[in-house]
């Protein structure tokens, strides 16, 4: 079970997760740039819930919009020469 | 190749007078049909595996196949990081599974950890030298 990979992108298991949690007794932003759950090639689009469900068991910390894992433009992972007009994608 | 395919669903019907399209896959040819993702003709061929992770080479394949998730990205005729799940497939399509990527940092420790450490890796450095 604490092998579970969280963070697909960058490979974080809970067990990473839990461990730094633990540890650090961090916040969810400081999880994040420790174990780069979140950093990877999705943006955190698919595992920040999880992410934020589990700081939240940890340090009792509440997901919220403001600081910690907040959404970053661009919405969508994005080339270089698709923003150059490169090509449509 | 349609061993994987549902060829009789309850609710979507029957699945007939489908176009077959070659395509080729990490330099083998297989063949899907129109209107397939590279996602579901790979699946259908028996192929589950679309990629590794870059840095650990553990397996990957579709996770979320909706486009949320780029698990399942791949190289589509020279294109890198293209959604299979989200891709039309054509003819001749060229797919390529996604490899491991080479890591030059991935040895931590033989590198300097702090400005003393750096200095004193480069003490028999020549003045001018730019590693120095
Ligand atoms: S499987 Fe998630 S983006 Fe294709």
């Amino acid at each position: 079970m604490d092998h579970t990979i969280i963070c697909r992108c960058e490979e974080v298991t809970l067990e990473d997760i839990n461990n730094t949690a633990e540890k650090y007794g961090c916040s969810a932003r400081e999880l994040k740039l420790r174990t780069r759950a979140g950093m990877g090639y999705c943006g955190g689009r698919t595992c920040r819930p999880a992410v934020d469900a589990v700081v939240q068991e940890a340090t009792g910390e509440e997901p919220g919009n403001n600081l910690p894992l907040k959404v970053q433009p661009p919405v969508r992972p994005t080339s270089l020469a698709t923003l150059g007009g490169q090509h449509q994608s | 190749m349609n061993q994987n395919r549902i060829i009789d669903h309850p609710v979507l019907g029957h699945l007939e007078n489908k176009t077959p399209v070659t395509f080729t896959f990490d330099g083998k040819t297989y063949e899907g049909y129109e209107g397939d993702t590279v996602a579901s003709a790979l699946l259908a061929n028996g192929i589950r595996q679309l990629r590794v992770h870059e840095e650990s080479g553990s397996t990957r394949g579709i996770y979320c196949n909706i486009g949320h998730c780029f698990e399942c990205r791949m190289t589509i005729d020279q294109t890198p990081g293209v959604r299979a799940c989200l891709t039309e497939l054509t003819p001749e399509m060229v797919v390529e599974s996604g490899k491991v990527q080479p890591t030059p940092f991935s040895q931590p420790e033989d590198m300097p950890q702090t400005y003393a450490d750096f200095t004193e890796k480069h003490t028999d450095n020549k003045e001018g030298d730019p590693n120095a």
